[in-house]
């Protein structure tokens, strides 16, 4: 039936006064990518900032890694860390766009001797804020994953002495 | 998740919070000095979210579940060190609780249940002294997570 129907097409356009070049003139519905749905824009965000308070964490670490207070964030930056890992595995883009989204430049990069316990706690919290921001658009099960990172990051500003 | 699935949600944290006020009840009297006083503290948090709790229940037009007259604990409570393993117990549960509220389809409720979830955490995080990655969340409920 699918070769009948092939075979008729150039009868069919032809009785519609069309050329074969005619039929796909326009936008091509199968070249462009479909644009990534807003759980995905919301993972890509939420990653980039996970990875940016990975690197808060390892740089403060570096300015004195043999200290209790090193030993501490150490801890901290494992839980992020896992956190990545959990984020990273729910993230699905589709074919040719990037799986992992751009650096966040909203802030130029710190050195080791400026990340101070103050501006990790404060990055704790306004993560945790942002994570509850972003709970009213995300699909339950990732709202799930947020809050549970929320409420890991608030219990971080504390153990910082906030 | 429709509006019957909130109140099941509501429900669902105020059983927990019942099941919190009873069992801090247990361990408070096997605290002393500082650890008495946030115990009470935290009963007290306990009670107000029941509140809370009860009038959102009532709103939506259904009735707050009563709390049980006894709740069995998960572990014998003899001492200070086993009065501090429940309260931590006690605010896992709690927070697992409000997980579902982070799911349902109101955004105030989702907010509400995650600000709780933030709460709870913090109090377990004071009990266990450490942190946890993922308050809420068992490694199994990760895996579900995880299903398309």
């Amino acid at each position: 039936m699918l070769l009948a129907s092939a075979a008729a097409l150039p009868l069919l356009l032809g009785a519609a006064g069309c050329r074969s070049s005619d039929v796909f003139t326009g936008p091509d519905p199968l070249a462009g990518r479909p644009p990534l749905g807003h759980d995905v824009l919301t993972l890509q965000a939420v990653i980039t900032a996970e990875e940016n308070m990975i690197d808060l964490y390892q740089l403060a670490i570096s300015g004195d890694p043999g200290t209790a207070r090193a030993r501490t964030l150490r801890s901290l930056l494992a839980q992020h860390q896992q956190h990545l890992v959990q984020l990273k595995a729910r993230l699905i883009v589709p074919p040719g766009a990037s799986a992992s989204p751009s650096p966040s430049s909203a802030s130029p990069s710190p050195r080791a001797s400026t990340v101070s316990i103050t501006r990790l706690r404060a990055a704790e919290r306004a993560s945790a804020a942002d994570l509850v921001r972003r709970l009213a658009t995300a699909p339950p099960a990732l709202a799930q994953l947020l809050a549970s990172i929320a409420a890991s990051d608030a219990t971080h500003a504390t153990a910082l002495g906030g | 998740m429709a509006s019957t699935g909130a109140v099941a949600a509501l429900q669902a944290a105020l059983a927990a919070e019942n099941a919190a006020i009873f069992g801090y009840g247990v361990a408070g009297a096997h605290l002393t000095g500082s650890s008495q006083a946030a115990a009470e503290q935290d009963w007290t948090a306990h009670n107000q979210a029941r509140d809370a709790l009860a009038a959102m229940i009532s709103a939506r037009g259904a009735v707050p579940a009563a709390a049980q007259a006894y709740y069995q604990l998960p572990f014998r409570v003899h001492d200070a060190p086993s009065a501090i393993r429940l309260a931590a117990y006690l605010e896992d549960g709690v927070t697992r609780a409000y997980l579902g509220l982070v799911a349902v389809s109101d955004q105030r409720l989702r907010r509400f249940g995650a600000m709780a979830m933030q709460d709870a955490a913090q109090r377990a995080a004071s009990w266990r002294g450490s942190t946890q990655a993922f308050p809420g969340l068992t490694p199994l409920v990760l895996l579900t997570l995880l299903a398309p």
